[in-house]
């Protein structure tokens, strides 16, 4: 309908075209939802609800919203996708690559240790003979 | 009158005792919700807590800011609704994430989870480099057989030109800095891979700056022991553990971190020779120095696990929700590099004046 489009640059945002409401100028969802992008307000607002989104919208300074809107549409699309463990599930994993590459790390480094102590000795019986 | 007064006497300070007595029981009855025990999700909502409250097991009268917490990020409705497409097996797992989730939204209100997923990803990429480097280094070793001094004189003589690329990368893993990204912006790259059972489904990418990950000011998380659960594999269950992660996990490492890990490497090819000169300069150190100075580099990891997997239980104060060192961990990086640095310097004024 014509009156749904009232604001006069743009059409309605993602999140005025799903709840079906006027864009108004001062709309605090039109400069992170854009049209194109539907399904990223569909599925934050599945997951966290629209006032709650906009209530931590306002909690955050305007320089930092769009982070804190990017960062709620991955994980509301994480916990569709695996609505058991969400985007935890990938932290869970990350933490046992880090894990396990720091234990790869020790060891090899262990290892360079031991070369180098052998090593260390060698070096100093060729520079007392050459002292010597 | 004066005998019936007498005869009240020696009952009114029993009465008194009684009064009291049911004074505090009803004072103790109603603070914990009269009969029931209200839990944590329905004294936020004002209401009476039923025999059969779905949520009362997850939140306990104790902890009133799991609740809230998860009731500022989700709201009742989506938790219930979570909840009822679950098994009852799955529920429990499913409310560990949710708090965790919603505690960590509120420590980091811009980043949530994906500014935890960041840093991981950023600390993989340098382990790996570094790993790469060190394993590349021992192949040395073990390659010049006869020939092995001469490596090490070699390598030496490296360290000598270098001398300022001194500290570890994995020392300032914590990716708290990008400062050799010249746009200052996160790589783009795709969270999510696409579903295996809907192939068509397009991936969601999303960019955004860096800059509150630049900032000093974001500090690890203290986890609560539910929260710790969720992050050991200590879980019992052994379909959870295999669920995170492994079958049911929908994040691949090759299709969702991609991008990550080759930025990393862009980041880090004119700084490849770093790691090796560190590794080296620290083999200096050992003989020098205590063997807990030799896994200094190896701290910060450490330290961030470790708050991980605290055992300090939930704090309900806001004093309480500082790391557990009371600390950054950026500071802890600048103090750790900046004394590698001099025991570095002194280290190799010493061997080549030999």
């Amino acid at each position: 309908m014509s009156s749904s489009y009232s604001n006069y640059t743009n059409s309605p945002c993602a999140a005025c075209k799903f709840l079906r409401r006027k864009c108004t100028s001062d709309c605090v969802f039109a400069p992170y939802f854009p049209p194109e992008e539907p399904k990223k307000f569909a599925n934050v607002h599945r997951i966290f609800g629209a006032s709650n989104v906009s209530k931590i919208l306002q909690e955050v300074e305007p320089h930092q919203r769009e982070d804190a809107v990017n960062s709620l549409a991955y994980e509301a699309e994480a916990r569709l996708r695996d609505p058991v463990y969400g985007c935890v599930g990938a932290i869970s994993v990350l933490q046992r690559q880090v894990l396990g590459l720091q234990r790869e790390l020790e060891e090899t480094n262990a290892d360079i240790m031991r070369y180098a102590s052998c090593l260390g000795g060698e070096t100093t019986s060729v520079y007392g003979a050459r002292r010597g | 009158m004066s005998q019936i007064k007498t005869i009240h006497n020696p009952i009114g300070p029993l009465e008194k005792f009684l009064d009291l007595l049911l004074l505090s029981l009803i004072i103790f009855m109603t603070l914990k919700g009269g009969t029931s025990g209200a839990c944590a999700a329905c004294k936020y909502q004002r209401r009476r807590c039923a025999a059969d409250c779905p949520l009362a097991q997850y939140f306990p009268a104790e902890q009133p800011k799991l609740f809230q917490n998860v009731h500022r990020l989700f709201g009742v409705r989506s938790i219930v609704k979570i909840l009822e497409n679950l098994d009852e097996a799955q529920k429990p797992e499913a409310m560990k994430s949710i708090i965790f989730q919603s505690y960590v939204r509120d420590r980091n209100p811009i980043h949530g989870c994906l500014g935890i997923t960041q840093q991981l990803q950023y600390m993989i990429c340098l382990a790996e480099e570094e790993l790469k480097a060190v394993n590349s280094q021992l192949q040395i070793y073990r390659n010049n057989g006869p020939y092995h001094q001469n490596a090490h004189n070699q390598m030496i003589h490296e360290i000598g030109e270098k001398q300022e690329y001194v500290t570890s990368q994995l020392n300032l893993g914590m990716g708290l800095t990008v400062n050799n990204n010249q746009n200052n912006i996160t790589p783009f790259f795709s969270p999510l891979p696409v579903f295996e059972t809907q192939p068509q489904q397009p991936q969601m990418s999303y960019t955004y700056s860096s800059s509150e990950i630049n900032n000093n000011g974001y500090s690890p998380p203290v986890y609560t022991d539910s929260c710790k659960d969720i992050l050991t594999t200590k879980n019992n269950n052994m379909d959870a553990s295999l669920a995170w992660g492994q079958n049911r996990f929908p994040y691949h490492h090759d299709n969702g971190f991609n991008n990550q890990n080759e930025h990393c490497s862009e980041m880090k090819s004119n700084n490849g020779v770093v790691a090796i000169q560190s590794q080296l300069v620290n083999l200096q150190m050992v003989s020098n120095k205590h063997d807990e100075e030799g896994d200094v580099e190896y701290d910060e990891i450490h330290q961030f696990l470790e708050i991980i997997d605290d055992k300090q239980s939930f704090p309900d104060t806001k004093v309480a929700y500082a790391s557990s060192s009371g600390e950054s961990l950026k500071e802890r990086i600048a103090e750790n590099g900046e004394s590698e640095l001099r025991s570095a310097a002194t280290c190799f004024s010493l061997t080549s004046v030999n």
